[in-house]
């Protein structure tokens, strides 16, 4: 059913405890930002089972920050083992850190970002989803 | 749509929700981005200047109440009109993206 091109996104406070109450409860879509590092990991991946269980219809990890073919090789292969779609795959990407330490948004600050592109991707997929 | 963002702090989360939150709204959605982290950071992540998100009241644990739809199902709604909303809680930022601080919304059950 389409929604008349409205969306809502919610970033969430960080920790997983959070993720038992709340609003987030509404949403129909969650996404997992994840590292590539085993703590980033294991994070998403208790995660995912509590926000299945609160009946969000859709859960998805996205991989960040990945340096080489090894980091997306951590991911995809946790992720796989967890049942966790990866829906993105960004690159770690200096013109973030630089937005940042500049406070301009990096939309604004590197369009062209490869991370940007691949953010875009995503958002063809999420909408593509429906 | 509705799209929640997760992660541990760090992780890029703010980041990817800020830039996917212009993208939809650079494709014609209307954009509603709410920051549920007790540490705000979406508004820089949006574009918006500090002096806008320095005004921004955060919204009222009472602007939205768990009603049952007819098949039972419940539904978050608000219970003032979305446009008194963000007038008085909201900030509209680049693309047009309207901002809410809803830290406290995020944890009805707390307190």
């Amino acid at each position: 059913m389409q929604e008349a091109r409205e969306l809502t996104i919610l970033d969430m406070e960080a920790s997983v405890e959070h993720m038992s109450r709340g609003t987030v409860r509404y949403c129909d879509t969650l996404l997992i930002v994840v590292e590539p590092y085993y703590r980033a990991l294991e994070t998403a991946g208790r995660m995912a089972p509590l926000a299945r269980g609160l009946g969000i219809p859709r859960v998805y990890a996205i991989a960040n920050k990945l340096r080489d073919e090894r980091d997306e090789a951590a991911v995809l292969d946790y992720c796989a083992r967890h049942d966790l779609e990866v829906l993105a795959r960004i690159p770690f990407d200096e013109a973030i850190i630089e937005a940042d330490r500049s406070g301009v948004a990096l939309i604004d600050y590197a369009p062209g970002a490869a991370a940007v592109d691949e953010v875009r991707r995503l958002a063809e997929r999420l909408a593509a989803q429906g | 749509m509705k799209i929640a963002i997760a992660g541990k702090g760090g992780s890029g989360k703010t980041t990817i929700a800020g830039t996917l939150a212009r993208i939809f709204a650079r494709q014609g959605y209307a954009v509603l981005a709410i920051d549920g982290d007790p540490n705000p950071n979406l508004g820089v992540a949006l574009g918006i200047a500090g002096p806008e998100l320095a005004s921004l009241n955060p919204l009222p644990r009472s602007i939205v109440e768990e009603q049952a739809d007819a098949a039972g199902n419940k539904q978050l709604v608000l219970t003032r009109p979305m446009e008194a909303v963000t007038d008085e809680h909201g900030v509209v930022g680049p693309d047009g993206v309207t901002l809410l601080l809803g830290g406290r919304v995020d944890h009805p059950g707390a307190g």
